[in-house]
């Protein structure tokens, strides 16, 4: 364990892939192996910059490099997408809880991604498709705004779907000519008897406003608030607990999250805004 | 021996400066802030009645600092032993708070650590509380019984020095000749002082009597109007959580050097706006009211969940620093009043 929780260790971006208009993903090596459980969270530096909060997109198997997606929206993320190969990074973590694979096993999982959201969640189908026999089945309802900002194009119109377990249906918001797909909020295609809600889990991933109507449709099927799954997107600045920035109510994001139920943080206000 | 008798202060002080580097309170008008302490000043040290104004904080959670060296070498301030002298049951509690945080033992905070093992604590009794303080309203005493090194009661002819640790009992071992035995009277007339006092605090809080712990006003008001309007004289100069004691929130950033890079660890505020935004701009505390009872939740119901005790040792210090005139009593006494009526109506029913 690194003494000082403040020093990230050095790393390299050693490729980057576009993914969509506004994502990319970079491939980092950390100088030394980096073990981290699927859905928890690392902040990484840009060197004299600043440093931003992301959830690994490749499968905790790969100790040597990871796959970082990010969506450009603020500084940090403006100038790593200007990045290239060979930039020297720095990594801190991994923090937070992760979600809880072991407790889904025997169950349906059910797992609504929008837009970036789909990279913890590419994280975690990675982690559950290893294991897929340990899972009655893993059904995927992924969107996005239009068909070229889903990112991952290549394993969601190529061996994803075809997975022996794996039930995957894709929506865009907004479709081109070359869209033959369903049109609309990744909401009209989750359907009340796509799993068994008394046997399943729900894992939700995407921006705050899919993340609440998903949630609320969710609920509305049956599905118990503790069989939903949310990552939290909050302000994580520390990592570790103490800077107070990402709290919701009486939780530290960082620590006691990212990963959340539903039942667990209902209770306070404007967790989506 | 764990307790003797001073007749004046420089002789103590001087002793801990010879070993040390010693902050002393100043007088500053009505007020008190901190200032190193010179032993060639011949004039008798100054003894604080009250709290100094600025937090004990400071000393252990500096404004800013250098949290983390990265991408090359520097060098890091070697934290030598340092002493303050004049601080307050309230200080003291304050530290308390921090240790938790910052001494977690899951992510230890170096610097905090460090600076912690390193500091040596001279405590006082409180004799003439402030209108503002309000330590008897969350658990405090005006006086100190654990977590210093050495307590100072002032008494009639000097002080009764405590060692409330092995630091403390070997610098009064080491150090027998500046003190004497205790006057047969001493230790009575502390208790009464310290009763006094405590009498003082008191009469200084009686008309913000309480009928219910604060956490459970607090958080049964969670949906009060009254969040929004205290907000409403809030100017946001985030001045209550920087001389807070016990507030330590920060912000990190990262600066680039000329041959390294550093994370920097900063002061940073619950009550400022952006606070909680996130890149892509969501905020879920734009609202300042949303943030003004996220502060109060944060000390009374929140921490006091996690760490088993609340986040404010009663100093007085935001009533005393809001520019806007707030007073977390009135606010408290307002809520306590809602969450009768709320209880009455329930009963009524």
């Amino acid at each position: 364990m690194n003494e000082n929780p403040y020093k990230p260790i050095d790393a390299e971006i050693i490729d980057i892939i576009d993914e969509s208009p506004t994502i990319k993903t970079f491939v980092i090596v950390p100088q030394s192996e980096f073990r981290f459980a699927t859905g928890q969270f690392v902040e990484l530096t840009l060197p004299g910059i600043g440093e931003a909060p992301f959830t690994p997109s490749s499968s905790p198997k790969e100790t040597e490099r990871m796959d970082i997606s990010i969506m450009k929206a603020g500084q940090v993320t403006g100038l790593l997408h200007e990045c290239g190969k060979g930039q020297k990074v720095g990594i801190r973590g991994p923090y937070g809880n992760g979600y809880p694979v072991d407790s889904f096993v025997g169950k349906e999982v059910l797992i609504v991604g929008g837009g970036v959201g789909l990279a913890p969640i590419r994280s975690l189908f990675l982690t559950l498709v290893d294991r897929i026999k340990d899972f009655k089945r893993v059904v995927c309802r992924f969107g996005a705004r239009t068909p070229e900002d889903l990112i991952y194009k290549e394993s969601l119109f190529g061996e994803w779907p075809k997975i022996d377990g794996v039930d995957m249906k894709l929506t865009v918001d907004n479709s081109d000519d070359g869209w033959s797909g369903n049109v609309g909020v990744v909401t009209t295609i989750v359907k009340s008897d796509d799993v068994d809600i008394n046997n399943s889990a729900v894992v939700i991933c995407g921006p705050p406003i899919m993340m609440k109507f998903a949630t609320m449709q969710a609920l509305e099927y049956g599905f118990r608030p503790d069989d939903i799954y949310l990552s939290m997107e909050k302000n994580m600045s520390c990592g570790i607990g103490k800077c107070g920035h990402c709290m919701i109510g009486k939780y530290y994001v960082c620590k006691d999250g990212p990963v959340f139920t539903y039942e667990q943080i209902r209770k306070y206000p404007k967790i989506w805004d | 021996m764990d307790k003797v008798f001073l007749k004046n202060l420089k002789p103590l002080l001087d002793a801990i400066a010879e070993q040390m580097e010693l902050y002393v309170p100043k007088k500053l008008g009505d007020y008190y802030s901190f200032s190193r302490y010179k032993p060639a000043d011949s004039a008798e040290p100054v003894f604080n009645n009250i709290r100094v104004s600025s937090p004990a904080k400071e000393f252990l959670f500096p404004m800013r600092e250098m949290a983390a060296v990265y991408g090359g070498k520097a060098e890091t301030p070697d934290i030598k032993p340092f002493a303050v002298f004049g601080l307050k049951n309230c200080d003291l509690r304050g530290i308390k708070i921090l240790d938790c945080v910052f001494k977690e033992e899951e992510f230890l905070d170096p610097s905090y650590v460090a600076r912690r093992d390193n500091m040596f604590i001279i405590s006082s009794d409180c004799f003439d509380p402030a209108e503002t303080c309000f330590c008897n309203m969350v658990g405090g005493q005006p006086f100190a019984e654990e977590g210093f090194d050495l307590n100072l009661s002032k008494v009639k002819g000097g002080f009764i020095v405590e060692a409330g640790s092995e630091k403390g009992q070997k610098f009064v071992k080491d150090n027998m000749r500046i003190f004497t035995d205790l006057p047969a009277d001493a230790e009575s007339e502390r208790d009464q002082i310290r009763k006094k006092s405590r009498t003082r605090l008191d009469e200084i809080n009686a008309e913000y009597l309480l009928d219910n712990p604060i956490n459970e006003i607090v958080e049964g008001c969670y949906d009060s109007p009254l969040f929004e309007e205290e907000a409403g004289v809030c100017v946001e100069c985030q001045g209550c959580t920087r001389v807070c004691p016990t507030c330590h929130c920060f912000y990190l950033y990262d600066t680039k050097q000329k041959d390294y890079f550093g994370k920097m660890k900063m002061w940073d505020s619950c009550m400022r706006c952006d606070y909680a935004a996130v890149a892509g701009g969501e905020n879920p505390r734009k609202i300042l009211g949303d943030r003004s009872r996220h502060r109060l939740m944060h000390k009374f119901v929140y921490f006091l969940e996690r760490y088993g005790i609340e986040m404010c040792v009663g100093c007085g210090r935001c009533v005393e620093g809001c520019a806007g005139g707030s007073e977390v009593r009135q606010l408290l006494k307002k809520l306590n009043e809602e969450l009768k009526d709320k209880k009455h109506t329930k009963v009524t029913k």
